[in-house]
């Protein structure tokens, strides 16, 4: 059955190739609508998950961590006496506008933890350029290289002033940017006077628990005796952002209703050209039913049929999405499939080829065998 | 007696029919000894509905199909006879009346049953050849086999046989676009041939061809016919006259009359 659905697409060339292009432009939408959504949904919650800590304190009415409120410090050593907890670190969150010397300005975000350990945003890992030493300096902050753009093309050593007070570029990260504002990573103190922010207050707390304690009854305990604080663990935080900023921006029914557009268009683009091309074939396809093929057998060659579309199909399209990967993340629009997404990939794509085959299969299994005989 | 029994004919792979085998596998030598009566048409007649409209096809009519025999099925357009052609052919089923085939009635069978009858009972040619467009000579030949589940390198050598039998082993690599009607026709004789059906049903065979090549298209049939099958050809062509065995008239939606014809 396999070579005879392979002659049956090698014959209709133009057709074929039709449904194959059908496949590749849905699942390059839909595959490049996924990738960005991914990498808009790791900017909303970067500022979690670019930090260590098992759990994140944080004003009570706080669900977004790009929005934090303030805490007295004294709750830092109230946190601290909780039972379970190992480690709390406090973290500043200021608002600054950056200046150039060519002129340019950008609005900055400047997040500041202690040093050495800088719990936030300056992973080893991420970091390209300059050393964490620096970062003692004064007025040493870290930036983003995908964010140069936005920064008059600043680098490593350039010197601006944030908030009118000098600043220098001490260290450079790759791919830890944030959503709306440009993240620069500094010492807490540093934070408090680029930003203004008195001593007495502070954005959160990050927290290690003890080993072998369980972070969520650690959390409930938090939240159980400090009054005025919300603690939450790293993950949960990291949801409650992604969740309101995409109830709240419209990001999630854009993206989520492009994704739907683009299946339906290939459903039907793959569904019609199928039907189109199952009538070309349905002198063929009665005299299969004439001589003796039931409907399993022709329904099983064009499902056969519409398997082979979908692997050429997501062969094809499964490239472009890689290379729109590859290109837009040399502009800063990193982000990575996971396995299961790729496999989801291939499924949608099996979907709308084998969903789409059900408009050519309606039509030849009305056919009767006695057509066979009408010439 | 009519047998209940027949169905590992009908669903099993090849039909069970020693005494065609030997005719298929070693052309050709004739059976005229016995005659058996393999497809009968009792008292069947077909009505078609459309809208608040009755369409009489056919009116109760019966005619038998006798192995060794090739049978002409004469009328003019919309007679009745390609109707006739399709009850015995199990692609639609009678109103009223019994359709027999090698010993089973098809009457009430489901459509899955119908499609075995044709798969292993029958052999079909059609006028305009219905050679499956994409597929080579060798693989629409291969295709009833295929569809028996016969297993590839003993249906390539089935297939091999029965195209040496209408000579074609040269076409057997071409796409029926690349051949004449002739050619397509005997490719299209290789496909009945394949299964060693024991009937043949032909619409109008020789319609689409000349002269020569009708000739040789009917030399073949009554060839099948001397090897045992029975064979029915419905036509308008009253040159093939001198092939029949046998002639049923149908006009007006019924068998007018039979006769016996003393063949060439």
């Amino acid at each position: 059955m396999l070579r005879y659905a392979w002659q049956f697409m090698k014959y209709d060339k133009a057709k074929s190739v039709g449904i194959i292009i059908g496949i590749v432009i849905s699942i390059f939408l839909i595959g490049q609508q996924t990738g960005i959504f991914i990498f808009l949904t790791n900017a909303m919650k970067a500022l979690v998950t670019n930090s260590r800590a098992d759990l994140w304190v944080v004003d009570s009415k706080t669900i977004n961590a790009n929005a934090l409120g303030k805490l007295d410090i004294r709750k830092l050593r109230e946190i601290e006496s909780v039972e379970g907890v190992a480690h709390v670190y406090p973290v500043v969150v200021a608002g600054g506008s950056a200046r150039f010397d060519d002129g340019t300005t950008a609005g900055v975000q400047l997040i500041g933890s202690d040093a050495p350990s800088f719990r936030i945003g300056l992973d080893p890992k991420k970091i390209i350029g300059g050393n964490l030493e620096r970062m003692l300096e004064d007025g040493a902050v870290s930036a983003d290289y995908f964010d140069r753009a936005s920064l008059g093309q600043a680098g490593l050593g350039t010197n601006f002033e944030i908030n009118g007070k000098n600043a220098f570029i001490a260290v450079q990260t790759s791919g830890v940017r944030g959503f709306g504002g440009i993240f620069m990573f500094t010492t807490i103190e540093k934070a408090r006077y680029f930003g203004n922010i008195p001593n007495t207050d502070i954005s959160a707390v990050l927290v290690d628990v003890l080993p072998g304690a369980d972070p969520s009854a650690v959390r409930d305990r938090i939240n159980r005796t400090i009054f005025g604080v919300r603690a939450w663990t790293s993950k949960d935080f990291a949801g409650s952002t992604v969740g309101f900023l995409l109830t709240n921006s419209g990001i999630g029914f854009s993206i989520g209703s492009l994704i739907v557009f683009a299946l339906i268009a290939g459903f039907f683009i793959i569904g019609l050209t199928m039907y189109s091309a199952a009538l070309d074939r349905i002198r063929d396809y009665g005299t299969l039913k004439g001589i003796g093929a039931t409907n399993g057998y022709i329904i099983r060659l064009i499902l056969l049929q519409a398997f082979l579309f979908s692997l050429a199909g997501f062969a094809v399209g499964y490239l472009f999405i890689d290379l729109f990967r590859q290109g837009v993340g040399k502009a800063g629009t990193v982000f990575t499939y996971s396995p299961l997404m790729i496999a989801g990939f291939f499924f949608v794509t099996l979907f709308i080829s084998l969903g789409g085959a059900a408009f050519a299969i309606r039509r030849i299994v009305s056919l009767e065998p006695a057509s066979v005989f009408r010439g | 007696m009519y047998r209940t029994d027949a169905w590992d004919e009908v669903d099993g792979i090849g039909a069970f029919r020693p005494f065609l085998s030997t005719c298929y596998n070693n052309p050709c030598e004739p059976l005229r000894t016995a005659m058996p009566v393999i497809a009968e048409v009792i008292q069947a007649s077909k009505e078609f509905i459309s809208g608040d409209t009755v369409i009489v096809a056919l009116k109760p009519s019966s005619m038998e199909l006798s192995m060794g025999k090739v049978t002409l099925i004469i009328g003019p357009s919309g007679s009745g006879k390609t109707t006739l052609l399709s009850l015995i052919g199990c692609v639609i089923y009678p109103t009223s009346g019994e359709v027999i085939i090698d010993g089973i009635r098809t009457s009430g069978l489901s459509a899955r049953k119908m499609a075995g009858i044709r798969l292993n009972k029958i052999g079909f040619i059609f006028q305009q050849f219905n050679l499956l467009a994409p597929l080579t000579a060798e693989q629409n030949v291969m295709l009833p086999l295929t569809l028996q589940g016969i297993p590839d390198a003993e249906a390539k050598g089935r297939v091999r046989k029965v195209l040496e039998q209408v000579n074609m082993s040269h076409r057997a690599k071409s796409l029926p676009k690349m051949m004449s009607g002739g050619e397509q026709q005997r490719i299209a004789i290789a496909r009945a041939l394949v299964t060693d059906a024991p009937v043949m049903l032909c619409d109008e065979p020789t319609a689409s061809l000349d002269t020569q090549s009708a000739h040789i298209v009917m030399e073949e049939l009554k060839n099948q016919a001397a090897c045992g099958k029975a064979v029915a050809i419905v036509t308008h062509d009253m040159r093939l006259k001198p092939y029949a065995d046998e002639i049923v008239y149908v006009e007006n939606g019924q068998i007018s009359k039979t006769e016996i014809n003393e063949p060439i």
